[in-house]
């Protein structure tokens, strides 16, 4: 093990999770509420934990097709959550546009946008599907510390 | 698991959290509305989905070698409208919800099939290979009967069924 490895080590932490509701119909996020809080599902065995505060966000959970509307102030606030940050893009609105794909008033697919890196489709997405989504951002997250 | 035995079982057990994803995970209910599945065999062409599906998730596209099906999974909106309008149950939902992927695998997504050209045995025209939509015709068709219908070309198949009649 290089003296890097072992840095990288010392400086992996439990990720934290912050949301973005692009405009979502609520739908994800009681989802998302549903994966954290409900002990069946329980996302904080990952290590994570939702946060209030983008400053202290390892990985970036968005849902909603990003409507005009939202998307100066998703980007501002994109903007603020650390490198390295791990983008997820939760149900289908942000990743094609779902139901509202092509539509005038929203900017989706959010990749335009934002750099995402893992999808998760659904409408909305089970918690476990939600939670593999999770599981597979910790892993990218890893990777790029 | 129905909510009775999810209810006894919750009386009985006590909260408890689902191994995933460290281990595995608990089966899904059988009818969970998951992932579209398609079977290009008893398709009956009809094109009935591609015009209901909301999101525009479904299309067809014509290709030389015949009716190319496609459905994107990271625009189904898994509403079930599609299945429960299929005639002949070729597009059905499973119950897999584990869709999670990384973005480059992002168009990947998608279901596939193909209905296959064919050239009609009785006028040499351009055909496809759908199932016949022969439910209502009466007497029923024998397996002999459809396989006949299904290597030929619409026009040719109305001429089949009309002669069919007249002949019995």
């Amino acid at each position: 093990m290089t003296l890097v490895d072992k840095l990288k080590d010392c400086a992996a932490r439990s990720p934290w999770l912050y949301r973005i509701n692009a405009g979502s119909c609520n739908g994800c996020d009681v989802e998302l509420a549903t994966t954290a809080l409900v002990p069946r599902y329980d996302v904080e065995r990952l290590g994570c934990v939702y946060c209030g505060s983008p400053r202290h966000a390892d990985i970036v959970l968005i849902s909603g097709p990003l409507t005009v509307h939202v998307l100066a102030a998703a980007q501002r606030v994109y903007a603020e959550v650390p490198d390295p940050k791990v983008t997820v893009a939760v149900g289908v609105c942000p990743i094609s546009g779902g139901i509202f794909r092509e539509s005038y008033a929203v900017c989706a697919p959010i990749d335009r946008y934002f750099p995402v890196d893992v999808n998760v489709p659904g409408c909305p997405p089970r918690p476990q599907a939600i939670i593999e989504g999770v599981a597979k951002a910790i892993a990218i997250w890893r990777s790029r510390l | 698991m129905n909510f009775l035995t999810l209810f006894a079982r919750n009386l009985r057990r006590g909260p408890y959290t689902e191994p995933f994803p460290f281990g595995p995970a608990a089966p899904a209910p059988k009818r969970l509305r998951g992932r579209i599945a398609f079977d290009a065999k008893i398709c009956e062409g009809c094109l009935l989905c591609e015009k209901l599906c909301p999101s525009g998730a479904i299309r067809f596209l014509r290709t030389p070698g015949g009716l190319a099906f496609g459905c994107w999974h990271a625009t189904c909106v898994f509403c079930g409208t599609c299945a429960f309008y299929c005639p002949s149950g070729a597009i059905h939902q499973t119950n897999e919800w584990s869709l999670a992927h990384l973005e480059a695998e992002k168009f990947a997504l998608a279901e596939h099939g193909l209905i296959p050209a064919i050239v009609c045995v009785e006028c040499g025209g351009k055909g496809l290979d759908t199932a016949p939509n022969v439910a209502k015709v009466r007497p029923p068709l024998s397996d002999e009967e459809r396989a006949q219908l299904r290597a030929r070309c619409p026009k040719c198949r109305n001429k089949f069924l009309k002669n069919r009649g007249k002949a019995s």
